[in-house]
């Protein structure tokens, strides 16, 4: 089925509510052909131009679900949602960005989706649109199960604030070419609320917002004059926010016990991810601050 | 590329070979129709997308053929030492060659394999009646359909290439995760897959062995026990103690060789009973002859077909992937396709073997090297397959490249419940290689010597001994490689560049911070050693025929992406003067040529060619040189034509042909080698040893232990560089598979369950990860017992690689980094 238009859409879905909505198909498919999933149906979001596009609406921006990483990528889009952009350039080789959707990484909402602690990080909210209708639903709620898409209900648009302010993603991965994040941190600044707001992603299931560290580090920082902060106020701001997303390592006797640097084991690996989320939420703040 | 007029070949003129020729590996009659004659008649296979008979052959190869009438000033040169490009170069660059994978015969069904969720497992039961009434399905095939076991109940056809005791389908045990226990034929691949999942087997859960230090006092978890192999090394005397002693501890994690195409045959039922495999076969003879044994069929009745490989490092499929094809087959009647998964694929086919290695060096005051200690301990996986022989290149090599009057090793290679290990470029002595060569650093720095310095001080050279007592007889340029190294400018440090055209670790636009960034520069100096080891029947054959003004090889060695193919073209064109060469497609009915791993291929299956080609010369020159008076000798041919030693007598190839077909087979056996004794690992196990070295520069973000390596500089020694693009390829390919297991790749096995089975998780290096490879000297001192002075080329670079990216992380860390691949907590500071 490939209906264009949303109200379309929504129609097929509630007619065979078995089937399956498939946007760029880059996770769904892959499963599909592993043999791990079998739809009964498709309803191809493809055509449905309404969602493939972005546009003002009261100082916010609402985005199609539809939107391909590409799309988010470009210069035009990366000057008013700067980190957005930077996920969305980050997420995967061309191939993937070409295809894969906005939408689509919220839905699947992979632990390591690249834009989905930018989403956090923005309180973004989300417009479902089942039979009923639409409702608006801040994109962490959904992310969280706090409030679930219901049966029938299908990811319009995300609502984005336009803060017009420095934001930064960042993304730690094993390799230089584009993969898989072992921890990602957003960091946008709200000069209207004098708000410094942070999400660090692929530590946990859902992106974590470590709502102390940013009030504290809010407080820090010189809103009326040129924005600056104190080095040693970002690099403690790094430790706050690592100490708030990333468990305590457990403690596995001495650190390095083991000899000839064979220390390892999950307790190094934890203190290393403390370590990687720190460094990242840091070089995020000094960079929004420059 | 040219010939002369007088050769009236019309066909050069007109005829540009198609991309795949007719017959070639992959097109539509080389593939599948094969002998033709035992195939099933309702079976006519075909290639999906048969486009590719039409596509042209390289245009540049075209126009000089188009205007080669004028004279023997050939435009190209041909021949050894030249860098034609590979003949299926156009085809397989466009995506139009087809693979295994695209291979069809009417009326095929499909196979699925149903494997074990379970490292370790008994198996109570299997019922397959859920399977067979889902419809569609044809057949479910289990242990019980193999050949039976000496006691006369199913033990699923244990084989192997060494020790056979890897069975097609697991009977009573399984061993790994992801070990087969069934096959299922179908009408569509979804059906076989479903019923595949149907097949109900009851497992009692064991507890699995995956820590290979713990298989020395577990109970066995096989009949043979947990011990493949313990190789000692005493050489020297045991008690000398140096005046500086360093220690280590190393851990080499496991490597996928992650092809890029999944595993995937077709098996056709042949009407003798026998079946017909077209498989990516990287050994076809000894993966028909295993596969034969394990379906209970006489050798001759299994024809395997070699379709092209889509990525092979020595070791490609297992035997049970091709016996449950072949099984499934004759079991229906239908030709049966398979195609594997890229989970599957991980969890099946041979990896590194991951080791464990403890070091302990001597060296007096000057940084000279008196004794080497050393520990090796592989893990061999569930199944011994060839572990026994990575094992001894392990140990005979265990001091690395360098004269050592004492030397005492022990070394094993143990049975887990992790998957199965086998031949990978530099197995065994990739391990080793970054074990010593992180010692030799320790050394350096204990000394206070330069790094190069002290490699240069203990270097081997020709004559030496190794510490099998066996002597270097082949080139050993150890100093001369690290001499090319030194003399090398480094790469410019980005300092005047703006920090955004600096490609940080993390890539562009990533997290790199260039505050946080050092470089470093590490040394490494490796060798493999050439061809099977310890008394392997080394052998191949091939046939050269001359026909017209085309010459034809027949050789069963498979070019799994070595250049072998056109290497062999070169040697046709270089002893018998004609261009047109065609390369036979690979099949077991001709004679076996041995797996294409260990480098062996440019050796035995080069010097049979060679020894063939030289065979027909002498036919073809014999009745003319009686005709000149003079002795063959003096006669050489070149572009078709042949001429006398001073040019006054002479005729065209075709005509001193005069219409008849010339052909030769010849074999090619390198000196024997003898097994390493088993108390004292002395002997002369090895026919050949190439060396490499490698620099590496690396930047490395110390906060979070990010790495890019920004340059690898390699110094090889070639014996004699017969293709020398060809050579360069092969060399950034074997670097960059080094650097793959040095950064970034390893198959995890989580109690002998593989998480990270696809490439989202398994983590290969990409074109941003791959750094500028620069060749800066291909030693040409040639080998006088190899064919042509050659040696292999492949193994060399994979085996330094990580050690010369380790010892770079090294330099710019200060930090011990004693793991592979290296971990970011082993980077940060």
């Amino acid at each position: 089925m490939l209906p264009a238009s949303l109200d379309e859409a929504v129609t097929a879905l509630a007619a065979s509510p078995a089937a399956v909505p498939v946007a760029g198909g880059t996770d769904l498919m892959g499963a599909v052909n592993a043999g791990l999933l079998r739809p009964m149906a498709l309803i191809g979001l493809g055509r449905i131009n309404e969602l493939r596009g972005w546009q003002y609406q009261d100082g916010t921006a609402q985005l199609g679900a539809g939107l391909t990483h590409a799309r988010m990528g470009r210069p035009d889009f990366a000057a008013l949602m700067p980190a957005l952009a930077e996920a969305a350039r980050s997420a995967g080789p061309p191939q993937v960005r070409n295809a894969g959707t906005l939408g689509g990484n919220i839905v699947t909402a992979d632990p390591a989706g690249d834009t989905l602690p930018v989403l956090a990080a923005l309180e973004a909210t989300v417009t479902l649109v089942g039979p009923e209708g639409g409702r608006e639903v801040p994109v962490s709620h959904l992310l969280t199960g706090l409030d679930p898409m219901r049966g029938g209900e299908l990811l319009g648009y995300v609502r984005v604030p336009l803060l017009h302010a420095p934001q930064v993603f960042l993304k730690a991965t094993g390799r230089t070419g584009p993969s898989r994040a072992v921890a990602s941190v957003a960091l946008v600044l709200d000069p209207g609320r004098r708000a410094v707001r942070c999400a660090v992603g692929a530590v946990a299931p859902v992106p974590l917002r470590p709502l102390e560290a940013e009030q504290w580090v809010s407080g820090c920082i010189d809103w009326d004059g040129d924005r600056a902060i104190d080095p040693a106020a970002a690099a403690a701001f790094g430790e706050y926010v690592a100490a708030a997303c990333v468990p305590e390592p457990q403690p596995a006797g001495l650190p390095d016990s083991q000899p000839d640097g064979m220390e390892g084991g999950p307790a190094a690996a934890a203190a290393r991810l403390r370590r990687t989320v720190s460094v990242l939420a840091r070089r995020a703040l000094g960079r929004a601050l420059k | 590329m040219t010939l002369p007029s007088s050769s009236g070949d019309d066909n050069n003129l007109t005829a540009p070979g198609p991309g795949v020729r007719q017959g070639d590996p992959g097109s539509a009659t080389g593939a599948a129709l094969g002998g033709g004659t035992a195939t099933a008649a309702t079976t006519t296979a075909t290639t999906v997308g048969g486009g590719t008979l039409t596509q042209p052959r390289i245009p540049a190869q075209v126009a000089e053929r188009g205007e080669g009438a004028d004279g023997t000033e050939a435009a190209e040169p041909v021949g050894l030492g030249t860098s034609p490009i590979r003949a299926d170069a156009l085809a397989k660059a466009m995506g139009t060659f087809p693979y295994a994978a695209d291979l069809w015969a009417e009326g095929l069904l499909w196979g699925a394999v149903a494997r074990s969720p379970y490292a370790h497992a008994r198996i109570l039961s299997i019922d397959y009646g859920p399977a067979l009434a889902i419809p569609g399905v044809y057949a479910v095939v289990t242990a019980a359909d193999l050949r039976l076991g000496p006691t006369g109940q199913p033990d699923g056809a244990p084989s192997g290439p060494i020790v056979q005791d890897r069975p097609v389908f697991a009977a009573d045990v399984v061993r790994h995760f992801g070990e087969p226990v069934a096959a299922v034929a179908a009408d569509h691949p979804d059906t076989a897959r479903l019923a595949a999942a149907a097949i109900t087997v009851a497992y009692e859960p064991l507890e699995p062995l995956t820590d290979p230090e713990a298989a020395f006092t577990a109970p066995p978890i096989h009949p043979d026990g947990n011990l493949f192999r313990h190789q000692p090394v005493r050489f020297g005397d045991p008690e000398v103690v140096g005046d500086v002693v360093v220690e280590g501890l190393y851990k080499v994690g496991r490597q996928d060789p992650a092809p890029i195409g999944a595993e995937a045959g077709l098996a056709v039922p042949r009407p003798d009973g026998g079946v017909e495999l077209h498989v990516a076969s990287t050994d076809p003879h000894g993966d028909r002859d295993r596969a034969a044994h394990c379906l209970g069929l006489e050798p001759d009745r299994v024809r395997l077909v070699v379709s092209g490989v889509p990525g092979a490092t020595a070791d490609r499929e297992d035997v049970g992937f091709q016996v449950a094809l072949g099984l499934l087959a004759i079991r229906t009647g239908h030709p049966v396709k398979m195609a594997l998964t890229r989970e599957e694929s991980f969890l099946t086919h041979p990896h590194r073997h991951p080791a464990l290695l403890r070091y302990r060096h001597h060296a007096d005051a000057e940084g000279r090297l008196l004794k080497v200690e050393a520990q090796l301990l592989l893990d061999g996986g569930a199944y011994a397959e060839v572990s026994s022989e990575a094992l001894a290149a392990a140990a005979a090599m265990a001091a690395g490249p360098y004269v050592v009057p004492h030397v005492f090793v022990d070394a094993w290679a143990v049975r887990t419940n992790n998957p199965p290990a086998g031949r990978m470029r530099g197995e065994g002595s990739l391990q080793t290689c970054f074990a010593y060569e992180s010692q030799l650093d320790r050394l350096a720095a204990a000394l206070d010597l330069d790094r190069l310095e002290i490699r240069r001080r203990n270097a081997m050279s020709t004559g030496d001994l190794l510490p099998t007592g066996q002597a270097v007889t082949c080139p050993a340029p150890v100093s001369e490689l690290l001499d090319a190294l030194a003399a090398e400018p480094l790469p410019p440090l980005p300092v005047d560049q703006p920090d955004d055209e600096w490609l940080l670790p993390g890539g562009p636009g990533g997290a790199g911070d260039p505050a946080a960034v050092r470089r470093g520069i590490g040394y490494a100096v490796g060798m493999v050693h050439i061809l099977g080891a310890e008394g392997a029947d080394e052998v191949s054959t091939a046939s050269v025929r001359v026909s017209g003004s085309q010459a034809s090889v027949m050789c069963t060695a498979v070019d799994t992406g070595t250049g072998f193919s056109t290497l062999a073209r070169q040697i046709v064109q270089d002893v018998l003067g004609i261009t047109d060469v065609y390369i036979a497609p690979v099949d077991t009915d001709q004679p076996p040529a041995g797996p294409s791993a260990r480098g062996r291929q440019t050796w035995v299956s080069g010097g049979a060619v060679e020894r063939a080609a030289l065979m027909v010369r002498h036919q073809l020159l014999q009745p003319l040189a009686m005709q000149f008076g003079m002795s063959p000798e003096l006669l050489t041919i070149s572009d078709g034509k042949i001429t006398s030693y001073d040019g006054v007598l002479g005729m065209p190839v075709l005509q001193a042909l005069e219409g008849k077909d010339l052909w030769a087979t010849a074999q090619c056996r390198p000196h024997p080698t003898e097994p390493l004794d088993s108390e004292t690992g002395q002997g002369d196990a090895f026919v050949g040893l190439a060396f490499c070295a490698m620099r590496a520069v690396v930047d490395v973000d110390v906060e979070l232990g990010t790495v890019r390596v920004v340059e690898l500089a390699v110094a090889q020694d070639v014996g004699r560089a017969l293709n020398p693009e060809q050579i360069e390829a092969r060399i950034e390919a074997g670097a960059t598979q080094g650097l793959g297991l040095a950064l970034m790749e390893d198959l995890v096995s989580e109690g002998g369950r593989i998480s990270n089975a696809s490439f989202t998780r398994y983590r290969l290096p990409t074109s941003l990860d791959a750094p500028a490879i620069r060749v800066v000297a291909l030693l040409e001192e040639r080998d006088v017992v190899a064919p042509f002075g050659a040696k292999a080329v492949g193994a060399a670079p994979a085996t330094v690689a990580p050690a010369a990216v380790a010892a770079a992380v090294r330099a710019a860390t200060g930090r011990q980094v004693n793991r592979l691949p290296i971990p970011a907590e082993d980077v940060a500071l």
